[in-house]
């Protein structure tokens, strides 16, 4: 996985102490729906997300719905993952559904007895994993952020505060993201979480300008533990860095290369050239634009020779 | 400026202090006098006067008189507010607000005199002047009602006469005209709708403008009337030249001076109208269509032109990379059609400008917000809505683009001399021509309007645009105008339709031109072009009863999933009316109940059917190219995909599946294009489209815009193994094409 331009430098260390050997634990809930229409839709996306998180290795699929999607259950859940996940784990809870803010407190809405947004967060503090990636995709759920940031935890919402309560799509087009090779916008085989919030934050959009309504829900992000969430395209400082180095999935075979020992030499040369690339584009303003297209081209064509070693 | 009725201007204390000049020898209707004969310093001085009276309405007319609007509001308030106070206070209030621009407040007064006084004829022409401002057809209902009250109230004779030529009527407003002026021999109103009717007519106006002079040698309203019916009858750059007269009359006449920035504007000018507007401005002329327009030519900032010898395009920049290269395709594809077809060229480009935010193009048209059509021609500029202003299926581009051009091609053949059923119906025919389904669509409302004998003789055909008479009168008379210009070429032939088009070039009224033309007396024409259309549609018009009923019951098997009744009962409804692709279409509800019986060959026949009757949701056009692609037939999907361009180009993935298709079957131009207008939407996945274009670039031969391309790819996704593949490609032609290069020079 490569990274945006301008994360590329604390990626890449990212990158660097990425563990080679961790599971990821997946927890998908989809909240009462009310609502037949919204009862179907709710599932069908929570399906649809089980399926492509069961097609990865490693993964630890657990996904809620109708009624199965209590407090009690979800509860249970995460109790178990927080007894088997390891430090080096992955943790992903997608909350699908509506939500509702009081002002003061975001409530994910389940069969039975509703949950808060502290009350989440508590339970996503006792499993051990990690970096971990809560994708909030309910009505209001710009109101749970601030109860649910930590410290490499990545907070997705699909509505910039609670006060936007009106039903999202975003969670579609999230699900869709992890299903679409064109959110994987680096070509890495895999979709980050950066990636897949930004081809869902953009499908949203056009959603609503395609249909000529107003839209009413903007979708925001906290990776650093604490502040505002952000809305792409203002991110500033290490703002956005944990997702952008967050797989949510691995789409091709990337990962096995990564695992073979006899190919670290070659992946090590892998990523020099990319650094060097990444260094190339930063002088790109202040080169002679011929030099500097000698130059890549150059470098690309070495990567294309060790990234065909690496495919042997 | 806006003035209101409960606007608070603090003016008691100088309306106290000046009690003490009383106007001794000043009275309303003597200033007037002197303003109607141009004699201004004294009219001024008598205003003045006025201004200085005790007496509150005194001093609101002088105030008016002086143009201290806000003084003059303030002293009718105290007027009314006086025991007693007249009638005719609040009628002259309601006039000074309705000069304003505060029309509903002026109702309200209009109407409160009424309350006072049911026999107030003024009362009743404000009325009629504030309808007459919306084009509200009750404005000469209340003219009448004025003239029964007062026989000899001018100024409804003169509001008649505007409102007959308003209606192209010129025989009638020239009767009302007539009566005003023997009304009174100073009826300057009345004098310049006969200037207006012999300028229309092509004659020398001259007679009337020196009558008017005699009255009144600086009367610019008499200009700006006639610029008025000149800009009503699409003739803009004559009514331009009027209302510059009007300003040369009178300098402080501001709405002309607005009117001629408008129009300038509507010429494609932007300098001028922005001087002539603001000057308006600052000078008090703030009506809604000043200050819109304004605000507009500040948003030209966010527009970007782009010309070559035949097109001046203006687009938004947001769109300007997507939307260009199709229209300007297209924009050159129709002037070389109709070059041909119309054997003339125009006398200079032709200006397109594109408007995504509806409002702008409504008011860049009107001045207003709110106006109902898509497009709008004025002499050699098109102003449009953009795809993108509109739901996606709701807007053709394409065919309103050939609507308009057919426009600005007749209106240059006949110097702006054509009638408005016959420019319409030729440009509505035209878009049939450049594509058959983008036909007049034969809708619900039409044919009950056939059915229901609405057609109008094509003799009055302009009246179902000018002034209709029932609520879809103009949609249908815009489709019974096409299928005249139809049964025209289809009975005599292309060549038919451009003699008449050149008869109406030569003055000739539509009567003239039917019998010199066609040979038929209009009665006779009326005849045969009905035989012909109930031949064409009348079993459909018979059908419509019995086809609401079915499809009614065709929606409800649909929604049920009964899908093999609906596959039964559907092929019934089609037949009874074929043409209709609106909402809930019976070809839709067949398509669905065939696919979920698992019949994609049958849904890809229906849905054909669909797209060949007219339909345009790109929803169910993807679907049906999605069909095509499935079932072996990629062309037809690339074909289907293709006119979802002219709908609605505004979807990131029909351009990149469409380049797809396009690549595979060696259309490489146009898997360029497609690419590129990925691009231009600002895809998240830049590097695959970038590496896609550079493919299509490739196949092409065009490679050094490939090598460009693929390192745009790699430069974002450096390990992307497909542009990597391409890039080594693209390096070994180069370097085979340099070595044979070599080879050859040594040979020599």
């Amino acid at each position: 996985m490569r990274l945006t331009p301008h994360l590329s430098a604390v990626g890449a260390l990212l990158l660097a102490v990425l563990p080679l050997q961790a599971s990821v634990y997946y927890v998908t809930v989809a909240g009462l729906g009310g609502e037949p229409d919204y009862e179907q839709r709710f599932t069908a996306t929570a399906r649809d997300l089980d399926k492509v998180f069961r097609a990865s290795s490693d993964a630890h699929v657990y996904t809620l719905t109708g009624k199965d999607a209590t407090k009690n259950r979800l509860t249970d859940t995460m109790m178990q993952i927080a007894r088997q996940a390891k430090p080096e784990d992955d943790l992903v809870l997608t909350l699908i559904g509506h939500g509702s803010f009081d002002g003061v407190e975001y409530k994910f809405n389940l069969v039975g007895p509703d949950i808060s947004s502290a009350e989440l967060a508590s339970l996503c503090d006792r499993v051990p994993a990690k970096r971990q990636l809560v994708v909030n995709t309910t009505s209001a759920s710009g109101g749970s952020v601030e109860a649910l940031e930590r410290p490499n935890r990545g907070v997705i919402a699909a509505t910039k505060t609670g006060t936007e309560k009106n039903a999202t799509v975003f969670a579609r087009y999230w699900a869709e993201a992890l299903q679409d090779p064109t959110a994987d916008v680096d070509k890495s085989e895999s979709i980050s979480a950066m990636e897949a919030f930004q081809y869902a934050d953009r499908k949203t959009a056009v959603f609503y300008e395609s249909q000529k309504r107003l839209a009413t829900e903007h979708a925001v992000f906290e990776d650093t533990g604490k502040g505002e969430a952000v809305r792409p395209g203002t991110a500033q400082g290490r703002e956005g860095a944990l997702l952008s180095s967050l797989t949510v999935v691995r789409i091709g075979a990337s990962q096995a290369a990564m695992n073979d020992p006899a190919k670290r030499d070659l992946l090590a040369k892998k990523e020099e050239l990319e650094q060097k690339i990444d260094a190339l584009k930063y002088q790109k303003a202040a080169m002679e634009p011929g030099e500097y297209k000698r130059q890549l081209t150059d470098a690309l064509l070495q990567l294309v020779t060790v990234q065909g070693e690496l495919e042997k | 400026m806006f003035l209101g009725r409960c606007g608070v201007v603090l003016l008691t204390a100088f309306a106290a202090a000046s009690v003490c000049c009383a106007a001794s020898s000043a009275s309303p209707d003597a200033c007037r006098e002197l303003s109607r004969h141009g004699r201004r310093a004294e009219a001024s001085a008598c205003y003045q006067q006025l201004s200085q009276s005790g007496e509150a309405y005194l001093r609101a007319e002088g105030f008016w008189g002086l143009e201290q609007y806000d003084q003059a509001n303030e002293a009718f308030r105290v007027a009314v507010a006086q025991p007693g106070s007249k009638a005719i206070y609040r009628v002259r209030w309601g006039l000074l607000l309705h000069d304003r621009f505060n029309n509903t407040e002026a109702v309200d007064l209009f109407n409160e005199a009424l309350k006072q006084d049911p026999t107030n004829a003024q009362a009743y022409l404000g009325l009629a002047q504030v309808s007459a401002d919306g084009f509200d057809s009750k404005a000469t209902e209340y003219a009448f009602k004025a003239l029964s009250l007062d026989t000899k109230l001018v100024e409804a004779h003169e509001l008649l006469a505007n409102l007959a030529l308003e209606n192209a009527k010129p025989e009638e407003a020239v009767a009302e005209a007539d009566k005003a002026i023997a009304l009174s021999g100073e009826a300057l109103e009345a004098m310049a709708v006969h200037a207006a009717v012999e300028l229309l007519a092509d004659r020398s106006p001259d007679e009337w403008f020196e009558k008017i002079h005699a009255v009144n040698p600086t009367y610019g309203e008499g200009y700006a009337l006639v610029g008025y019916h000149l800009v009503l009858n699409r003739r803009y750059e004559d009514g331009v030249a009027w209302y510059r007269k009007a300003i040369e009359a009178d300098p402080r006449l501001w709405s002309a001076r607005s009117q001629l920035g408008i129009n300038l504007m509507r010429l494609g000018q932007e300098e001028e109208p922005l001087h002539q507007l603001e000057l308006s401005y600052n000078n008090g002329q703030r009506d809604a269509a000043t200050v819109n327009s304004l605000r507009l030519l500040d948003s030209y900032k966010n527009f970007v032109t782009f010309r070559d010898d035949t097109t001046i395009l203006r687009l938004r920049k947001s769109e300007a990379d997507l939307l260009r290269p199709y229209f300007q395709t297209e924009l050159h594809k129709i002037i070389a059609t109709y070059d041909k077809k119309y054997k003339m060229k125009l006398p200079g480009p032709v200006q397109v400008e594109v408007y995504p935010d509806h409002e702008d193009f409504a008011v860049r048209t009107m001045g207003m917000p709110g106006l109902g059509a898509l497009g709008v021609t004025f002499g050699e500029v098109v102003a449009m809505d953009s795809p993108s202003g509109r739901r996606p299926g709701d807007f053709n581009w394409g065919s309103t683009l050939w609507h308009e051009m057919s426009h600005v091609y007749i209106l240059s053949a006949t110097n702006h001399r054509v009638p408005r059923w016959f420019t319409e119906g030729l440009a509505v025919h035209e878009e049939g021509e450049a594509s058959p389904e983008w036909s007049d669509r034969l809708t619900p409302e039409i044919l009950l309007a056939i059915r229901d004998k609405k057609l109008l003789p094509v003799a009055q055909m302009d009246q179902g645009f000018i002034s209709p008479e029932y609520p879809s009168q103009v949609l249908v008379s815009y489709y019974e105008a096409g299928s005249i210009c139809d049964y025209i070429k289809q009975r005599w032939g292309d060549d038919k339709l451009l003699n008449m088009v050149h008869s109406f070039a030569a003055l000739k009224t539509t009567p003239e031109v039917i019998q010199s033309d066609l040979h038929l007396s209009p009665e006779e024409f009326d005849k045969a072009y009905t035989a012909w259309l109930e031949k064409s549609v009348g079993q459909t018009v018979a059908n419509f009863d019995t086809w609401r009923r079915q499809l009614k019951d065709l929606a409800g098997l649909s929604q049920s999933n009964k899908n093999d009744e609906v596959a039964k009962a559907a092929p019934e409804v089609l037949r009874l009316y074929p043409e209709y692709v609106g909402d809930a279409n019976a070809y839709e509800f067949l398509a669905a109940a065939q696919l979920a019986n698992g019949d994609k060959p049958g849904a890809m026949t229906t849905l054909t059917e669909y797209e060949k009757a007219g339909g345009e949701s790109p929803e169910t056009l993807a679907r049906l190219a999605s069909l095509e692609e499935e079932l072996g037939k990629p062309k037809d999907a690339a074909s289907t995909l293709d006119r979802i361009n002219y709908i609605y180009p505004e979807n990131e993935d029909l351009h990149r599946h469409l380049g797809q298709l396009w690549l595979a079957q060696a259309n490489n131009a146009g898997a360029i294009r497609e690419y590129t207008a990925v691009l231009a939407l600002n895809p998240l996945d830049k590097a695959s489209t970038e590496f896609n274009l550079a493919q299509a670039y490739f196949a092409a031969g065009e490679n050094d815009m490939a090598e460009e391309s693929v390192l745009l790819s790699l430069e974002t996704a450096p390990g992307f193994r497909p542009a990597q593949k391409l890039l080594v490609q693209i390096k070994s032609a180069e370097s085979n094409k340099t070595q044979t290069t070599n080879s050859d020079t040594e040979k020599k």
